[in-house]
């Protein structure tokens, strides 16, 4: 009987409208894929955090390394959106790697993926911080005892976590706001940092500026960059800022309207996004020149978080716009960054790379519950340490957070390349895209991440912070990347069927094979 | 009858679903299980991402596999998986589809401010649903699927037109084979409500009694009685509850003049109710037909 019954659930499922109405069919339309892609990428906090770093790198280049930084991005991202197509999983880059690759190099992918939202996770709760205080400051009349409580290092943290415990909170319920809220959050940041922008050029005008520095062809110029190191260092930066792109192209099944539209909406995403970031670029750069002192964005006192100095000298009166700015650019960030180490976490669950605990589905608001707090309980503990082993936790953070990026996308390009190599040249289109544009974008990330690795070995390397004579990136990167493999071989011995390769086979799928 | 039971795979999913099952031992009764997933319509911030969508989708099928587990051989039943911006839209679209004629939730909700019986959902349907609305309270699954309902009871109240919670009581009573029993409950400390009021509901019940009498058809037992307390809680209490029945109010027929908001009156009876509460719509007449 009940065997019976099992069957006609299926029939009863079939006829239930699943296909039409729940998943993939048309959701989002071009405006919405937009809103997401730029919400996702969350333009005013993405700067705040990466101008500083860049400029430390690169210095008067800091536009020519935003816009050289896109390629290996969109690289990358066409890859990404190949394999997507090919295994749509909430594992992505774990799923993927292991496909291609086997257990134990797949592990490692989706150790690289949790690890770097992970720490953009901290590092986005940690600007929200300091925006916070001084959004308060703002307030109550520019008091610099509130702005200054965001360097007390224990109200720091605890406001942090506070600020984590209300995004794991959120994302945990999968509480959504309306689209005409994420309509007025996107515009609002567009507006504030377009608004910035302006109002920097009004200051150069009136001689007003900090430091005027007159805009020359040789900021677009990536050559005239002094060191290699630098500009790798700069590029993997700029991986950073355009990090949450990718989502635009993958979200291909869900837009509605013609089949041109989730191609349209990337374009257009990155297009608004590129523009803003070179004219807000610019305009910092103009308005602040990068000297080493005051508001220069070559002093490293500022660096972490630009906005936060630069706010008020460009924008008097108006600059609590700016806060808020920052302050829903990140929060918007914090709640779409959490889902991603939540689903993977999730996925290793599902196929036995992890306790199955992480599987779990919160049965009344179908989300990852487990992997979420756990997501959150890591990024909590990493902001705690950090704060008070580092000198510059955000700028550390970051540039950490390059080098994770680089590792798991690089290993995803490459599993792109691997996994399709029996059809490679089964037609013009997947010669270019599951062959020659993963392959390239793949090998500038591997190239990126080992010249940022031997260069952080120098205890001067970003904000200075070293650890038994190392840098603290270097330190930080080796740590997570060595812990990911101790749990690995951990895992191994105590759940061996993933690892045999028992729940996730190895393939390569013929040209027109599922 | 056709049962809809909006299932969740936690513990107030399975008192609905407890209940649905009880309710469809009736002859000739079908059970629809319904889960809810959040629809694509919705507005998000975070992408959506088609491997996670279908990862949900597999592990809400298996707990719908699981939810039929539940369910007694030779039942006819159905599951059903719904996509809708909320539980409630999804449950309501679904009785549309399927012409339910009731919908079963499980009503406790112990979140953070735990002390409310009824949850969101509950009362989102509470305000808007066309069919009645059972409400299971948490422990209901304890009690198991095996019994079938023993005694309808009706609270009545003691103004004019009940007749359409009347109706409902006595074709369910019909239906599940049970008894019937009419209930005035009367709050004394309410303005107004004197030793006076009570003679009137007394009065009330034996009209509404002999009314029920009439109508019922031979072989059902039917009884009334008056509840008196000082609150309606204490009213609810002061009866004798039976574990198989079932307690059938109408949407704002027992609130006093001005107190009309239902929810907060079928919160208080629900506090107290051991048994689970079947709110009536005004106009449900339209909907009991088979």
């Amino acid at each position: 009987m009940t065997q019976q019954i099992n069957a006609r659930v299926v029939v009863d499922q079939k006829a239930g409208g699943i296909s039409t109405k729940g998943l993939s069919a048309g959701s989002v339309g071009l405006v919405g894929a937009v809103i997401i892609g730029i919400s996702c990428i969350a333009p005013a906090y993405t700067l705040t955090g990466a101008l500083g770093p860049t400029v430390a790198e690169v210095g008067l280049q800091l536009p020519a390394i935003f816009v050289a930084g896109f390629i290996p991005m969109l690289l990358v991202a066409l890859g990404y959106r190949e394999l997507n197509k090919a295994m749509p999983d909430s594992g992505t880059s774990f799923t993927w790697a292991t496909r291609a690759f086997g257990p134990w190099i797949g592990w490692m992918a989706g150790w690289g993926l949790i690890a770097a939202t992970v720490v953009v996770l901290s590092n986005l709760a940690g600007i929200a911080v300091d925006f916070f205080y001084l959004m308060l400051s703002q307030i109550f009349g520019n008091s610099a005892e509130i702005a200054g409580l965001a360097g007390n290092p224990f109200i720091n943290v605890g406001t942090c976590l506070v600020f984590i415990l209300i995004a794991t909170w959120i994302s945990y319920r999968d509480m959504q706001t309306t689209q005409k809220v994420q309509y007025w959050l996107v515009g609002f940041q567009l507006i504030v940092l377009v608004g910035f922008g302006i109002m920097a050029f009004v200051h150069i005008a009136n001689g007003s500026a900090f430091d005027p520095t007159p805009v020359s062809l040789s900021w677009f110029n990536p050559f005239a960059v002094t060191s290699f190191s630098a500009f790798a260092a700069g590029l993997s930066l700029s991986i950073f800022i355009f990090w949450g792109w990718d989502v635009t192209l993958t979200m291909s099944e869900e837009t509605k309207g013609s089949r041109s539209t989730p191609g349209r909406a990337a374009t257009l995403t990155v297009i608004i996004v590129m523009v803003l970031y070179l004219f807000v670029a610019i305009a910092a750069v103009s308005f602040a020149g990068v000297g080493g002192v005051g508001v220069g964005l070559g002093n490293p006192e500022i660096q972490g978080n630009v906005f936060f100095a630069l706010a008020g000298p460009a924008l008097g009166p108006f600059a609590v716009l700016m806060s808020i700015a920052v302050l829903s650019s990140s929060a918007a960030s914090l709640q779409s960054t959490f889902v991603s180490p939540a689903r993977t976490l999730l996925a290793m669950g599902h196929y036995g790379a992890l306790p199955p605990a992480y599987a779990k589905v919160s049965p009344r608001f179908f989300t990852p519950g487990y992997a979420t707090i756990a997501s959150a309980v890591v990024a909590a503990g990493f902001y705690t340490i950090m704060r008070f082993v580092s000198e510059d936790v955000l700028w550390d953070t970051i540039t950490t957070l390059g080098m994770m990026i680089c590792f798991y996308y690089a290993l995803t390009a490459f599993a792109c390349v691997w996994y399709f190599r029996l059809q490679w040249f089964a037609t013009v289109r997947n010669a270019f895209f599951t062959f020659v544009f993963p392959l390239i974008g793949g090998i500038i990330l591997t190239v990126l991440f080992c010249t940022t690795l031997v260069d952080s070995m120098d205890p001067n390397y970003g904000s200075g912070s070293e650890i038994f004579g190392l840098g603290l990136v270097f330190v930080l990167g080796m740590a997570i990347l060595l812990i990911g493999v101790v749990i690995m071989i951990v895992q191994s011995q105590v759940r061996p069927a993933f690892f045999r390769g028992e729940t996730l086979s190895l393939a390569a799928p013929r040209y027109g094979e599922e | 009858m056709r049962f809809l039971v909006g299932y969740t795979a936690t513990p107030a999913g399975a008192d609905a679903l407890a209940l649905g099952v009880r309710l469809a031992r009736a002859p000739g009764a079908e059970l629809d299980i319904v889960l809810v997933l959040n629809g694509g319509e919705r507005a998000t911030l975070t992408p959506t991402d088609p491997g996670y969508d279908r990862l949900l989708l597999e592990t809400a099928e298996g707990w719908l596999a699981e939810a039929l587990t539940l369910v007694p051989a030779g039942m006819s039943v159905h599951t059903h998986l719904e996509h809708a911006d909320s539980f409630t839209q999804g449950l309501l679209h679904a009785a549309a589809r399927l012409h339910s004629n009731l919908i079963v939730v499980g009503a406790a909700t112990h979140g953070l401010l735990g002390r409310f019986a009824i949850g969101s959902v509950a009362s989102g349907l509470l305000h808007s649903s066309p069919v009645p609305v059972a409400l299971a309270p948490e422990g209901t699954r304890v009690m198991g699927t095996d019994e079938t309902i023993g005694r309808v009871t009706c609270a009545v109240g003691t103004k004019p037109g009940a007749d359409g919670l009347l109706a409902a009581g006595i074709r369910l009573a019909r239906r599940m084979d049970a008894q019937l029993r009419l209930v005035s409950l009367v709050a004394i400390d309410h303005p107004g409500a004197d030793e006076h009021t009570v003679a009137l509901a007394a009065d009330h019940a034996q009209a509404v009694l002999d009314f029920a009498t009439e109508n019922l058809m031979d072989g059902l037992e039917v009884t009334a009685s008056v509840a008196s307390g000082s609150s309606i809680e204490q009213a609810v209490r002061g009866l004798h509850w039976d574990p198989t029945e079932v307690a059938l109010v109408g949407s704002s027929r027992l609130a006093q003049p001005h107190r009309l908001f239902l929810g907060s009156i079928a919160a208080k009876m629900l506090r107290e109710l051991p048994v689970p509460l079947i709110v009536v719509p005004r106009d449900f007449a339209l909907t009991v037909e088979e």
